[in-house]
């Protein structure tokens, strides 16, 4: 038998227990590959995947690639600890350190080659799935599946490398074994359950602060001290699992009474000392998972703004412009003809909005014609606004503003020109998209407008009216290529100056929505694989821990079956101590996202008018199925492995 | 009062080979006694407690204890008489790192779920007796192997079981060790009552016993009593060894001057 042979019959007579490495290992090149594959696909050059930006993934790839070498780092370290004993056996039989590295890296390399072509053959065979997958999220026509080297030498290149790096790592990282400590048996973890009061109480107190100040954010406070939120819960994070916790077991194991009844001695104890070794792994889980939920939450959100984007746009195109622009004319000619040269259908309507001053504010207000209105209502379908001379209506900037304008009577008198009126009503949709019209504006009757000759006189500064363009476009996606130019003045007046002080504001609907739809698809392309990636690698990083320590468990559980413990104790023992394992640091992370949640939630209210708690809500219990299955799974292995 | 009795006790290891560890073994422990079992390597004294303590069952041969039959349980039923029926100490040890001493010795007690003003009052009294009281709060890791091994004895008396199983208890430990916990399992015997078999490989172990119980692979050899004096005892127990550590009419080395 050569050394090889040794090498290679350790790992295919043993499988099983290069099972758990083999499987990290593997799913890390599944999903690299997949990625890979849409990465390389010939139909992204030509645009087909919308405006997905190639860099915007190979960003993401780089960070999968990170994340996935520091996973297999992780797992191979776990499969090393397990193995100890047997390698205290070689070393006592006299295999070298020089030898031992050998072994290591032959075994870590034909794991890693095993798993390369395994993930890869799998990643090909599975990758149409994605592909169709993928279509169904973008709305793309089709997808099909090709085949070119690149991706299979990508993911060779990049696996087959990190797997020689990462042996070397943690053959260098070895620590020397010493025969005597491995051959005594599973050597007794240090079990002092010291902490400092003061850093249990910084914990908590952290991350109370960080929720706090997340509590408290508002559109205008966001830049101020958001960026301390996550600073501040990370160290929070830290601090709960070095201290915090172990705090909360002193607390409850002082209190017999509670502590003494049933199995509850045996299951704090253990959490005391699983806390106590495993700090750090649960401070990455937590974080890890933390991500995974918010991109999940982000990605839900998004989809949910895209869906509801031509609600919240119902025009297709809008240009505004004061009243003496230069450019009206031209621009306006120019985005018609463009129209027509493209044989797209629309309904243009011009509105010549005024300025008064209202008595009952004092503030300035914008006043519509009622013909213009209804020639917008008219091509919308919507019903008719029928005002008579003195009357007036409300109309609405949100959907929160209808409820709220609703039941609101206000007399008021134009100032300027001393017309009465009276608001008692407010148009029951909305028909301007949100920003593009004061929030105090009104339609008053054709006669009423007729009075309004006296230009707006209370403010300087202020235009006494402006002209508005709306363009209702039933196929308003097909608008992109109309009018770049003008939106490209108006979005670099926006970059570039503080003010904006352009005479005109044009809004391209179909344009804006490409833009939103293209991040879309990337977050959800990275975030799928990311979410899957994060969301096993966390739970991986518990399993491998308990298959690190399963021979003294064992030893453990055999002990207490002698002194009669039945087997649904052993059972419930076991529920119980993976139960805090893997549901402490997922709540942790879940209550996180939640309140990271919270503050994306007032700030999108605020700015777009938009709601995600039902996608946020829908999208964290799916995630908490997802675990609690996997849960059950973990459990269903580790008590097969306790008993055999 | 017979309070074990194993009757025609045999147990065949089935696999790739064959074994047969116990051959109709039989033999009674009374109420109240202090038995030790020995024997060479591979008799099958593991395997006969082992059998006794119902985690493994007999091919053939019946246990009765104390007038039931334990095989005849379902695995919950024998978990609840093997926390209530039987104490163990074992020869590491077995405790668990991450309990104190307190909560080691009152574990069975918690796993029966006791009212804690019994637990309370027994850990108390028990301590006293072994003496344990100044070591209550330290865990595993801070004691030394006797006071480890008073510990597990201590596990094994808090619930009062009927019978206590030692495998081997002074195997680990050094000789002033054995003789302090051997002694303690000798007070225990005498004062509470409690019965005790224990398999040792080690004659002074044994000769602190009633009696001594050897089997050689797998069968009955020989058993002998306690006579009044420790040293004469263990002298007769060392003549049984010699017979039965080779050919009966070997010498055994230690025998020669």
């Amino acid at each position: 038998m050569t050394f090889l042979q040794f090498a290679y019959r350790n790992v295919f007579r043993n499988f099983r227990n290069y099972a758990a490495f083999f499987m990290a290992s593997f799913f890390s090149v599944f999903v690299f590959f997949i990625y890979s594959m849409v990465m390389f696909h010939p139909e992204i050059e030509r645009g087909f995947l919308g405006e997905v930006s190639i860099a915007g993934m190979v960003l993401a790839e780089v960070i999968l690639v990170l994340f996935s070498w520091f996973f297999i780092f992780y797992s191979m370290r776990a499969f090393l600890e397990a193995r100890a004993k047997e390698f205290a056996i070689f070393v006592h039989l006299g295999m070298s350190r020089h030898q031992l590295s050998k072994l290591i890296f032959i075994e870590t390399m034909t794991i890693g080659i095993l798993s390369c072509i395994t993930g890869i053959l799998f990643g090909f065979a599975f990758s149409k799935f994605f592909f169709m997958i993928v279509r169904e999220i973008l709305n793309l026509a089709e997808l099909p599946l090709y085949l070119s080297w690149e991706p299979f030498l990508l993911t060779l290149f990049v696996y087959l490398s990190a797997f020689t790096v990462i042996s070397v790592i943690s053959i260098i990282f070895t620590p020397n074994i010493k025969i005597i400590d491995v051959l005594k048996g599973p050597k007794i973890v240090d079990v002092s359950d010291a902490y400092s009061k003061k850093q249990a109480f910084l914990g908590i107190f952290l991350i109370i602060v960080g929720y706090f100040l997340a509590l408290i954010t508002t559109k205008s406070s966001i830049f101020n001290y958001t960026l301390l939120v996550p600073i501040f819960v990370t160290l929070g994070t830290y601090f709960f699992f070095t201290d915090t916790t172990l705090y909360f077991m002193d607390l409850i194991k002082r209190r017999k009474q509670y502590y003494w009844k049933k199995s509850r001695m045996l299951a704090i104890a253990e959490q005391v000392q699983i806390v106590r070794g495993n700090s750090g792994m649960f401070f990455i889980v937590t974080l890890v998972s933390t991500m995974a939920f918010l991109t999940v939450g982000i990605l839900s959100a998004m989809s949910s703004y895209t869906s509801q984007y031509d609600k919240l746009n119902p025009l297709g195109m809008v240009y505004k412009g004061e009243i003496d622009n230069p450019y009206e004319r031209e621009h306006i000619v120019e985005l018609i003809e463009s129209l027509e040269d493209n044989g797209i259908s629309y309904q243009m309507t011009r509105f010549s909005v005024k300025r008064q001053t209202s008595s009952f504010t004092s503030n300035p207000v914008e006043v519509f014609r009622e013909t213009d209105i209804n020639h917008l209502l008219f091509s919308y379908n919507y019903p008719l606004v029928n005002l008579k001379s003195g009357e007036a209506m409300f109309i609405p900037y949100s959907e929160d503003s209808i409820k709220e304008l609703k039941n609101k009577v206000v007399e008021t008198t134009l100032i300027e020109n001393n017309v009465q009126l009276t608001i008692n009503s407010v148009y029951p949709k909305m028909f301007f998209p949100t920003a593009i019209i004061s929030s105090n504006s009104i339609i008053i009757s054709d006669e009423d407008y007729e009075y309004l000759i006296k230009p707006f006189a209370h403010y300087l500064n202020l235009q006494p009216g402006y002209h508005l363009f709306t363009f209702d476009i039933p196929k308003w996606m097909e608008t992109k290529e109309i009018g770049v130019g003008i939106h490209q003045m108006v979005a670099r007046e926006y970059v570039l100056n503080d003010r904006y002080s352009l005479p005109f504001y044009y809004e391209n609907t179909g344009l804006n929505y490409s833009y939103i739809l293209a991040t879309y698809s990337l977050f959800t392309l990275v975030g799928i694989l990311v979410v899957a990636v994060f969301l096993l690698a966390s739970g991986s990083f518990v399993y491998f821990k308990l298959y690190a320590n399963l021979d003294q468990k064992k030893k453990q559980f055999n002990m207490l079956k002698r002194i009669g413990l039945t087997d649904r104790e052993m059972k419930k023992l076991v529920t119980r101590f993976l139960c805090i394992q893997f549901f402490l640091p997922w709540g942790l992370a879940l209550l996180h996202s939640a309140f990271a949640f919270l503050v994306i939630q007032t700030v999108l209210h605020d700015v777009m008018n938009l709601s995600i708690v039902k996608e946020g809500v829908i999208s964290f219990t799916l995630i908490g199925c997802i675990q609690v299955v996997y849960f059950f799974l973990i459990r269903w292995r580790y008590i097969s492995h306790i008993r055999s | 009062m017979s309070i074990l009795h194993i009757n025609e006790v045999t147990k065949v290891y089935e696999g790739k080979v064959t074994k047969r560890a116990l051959n109709q073994l039989s033999f009674e422990v009374e109420k109240g006694e202090f038995v030790a079992i020995m024997g060479p390597s591979g008799s099958g004294k593991t395997t006969l407690l082992n059998m006794i303590s119902m985690v493994d069952m007999p091919t053939s041969g019946e246990i009765i204890f104390d007038g039931t039959k334990p095989q005849t349980l379902n695995s919950e039923q024998l978990a609840y008489f093997r926390r209530r029926q039987l104490g163990f100490v074992f020869q590491d040890f077995n405790l668990l790192p991450m309990l104190s001493v307190e909560e080691n010795i009152i574990l069975p007690l918690t796993l029966d779920e006791q009212p804690i003003s019994v637990m309370e009052e027994r850990l108390q009294s028990l301590s006293r007796k072994l003496d344990l009281t100044a070591i209550l709060q330290k865990r595993p890791n801070e004691i030394s192997g006797g006071q480890a091994q008073r510990t597990a004895i201590a596990r094994a008396l808090i619930h009062e079981p009927t019978i206590i199983l030692a495998d081997e208890p002074t195997g680990n430990l050094d000789s002033n060790a054995s003789r302090e916990v051997l002694q303690l399992l000798g007070k225990v015997n005498k004062e509470n009552g409690a019965t005790i078999v224990m398999v040792t490989h080690d004659p002074i172990a044994a000769s602190f016993c009633d009696r001594v119980l050897f089997i050689k692979d797998g069968e009955f050899f020989n058993e002998i009593y306690q006579d009044d004096r420790q040293q004469t005892f263990f002298q007769r127990i060392l003549n049984v060894l010699s017979l039965l550590g080779g050919h009966v009419g070997d010498f055994s080395s230690i025998r020669l001057p």
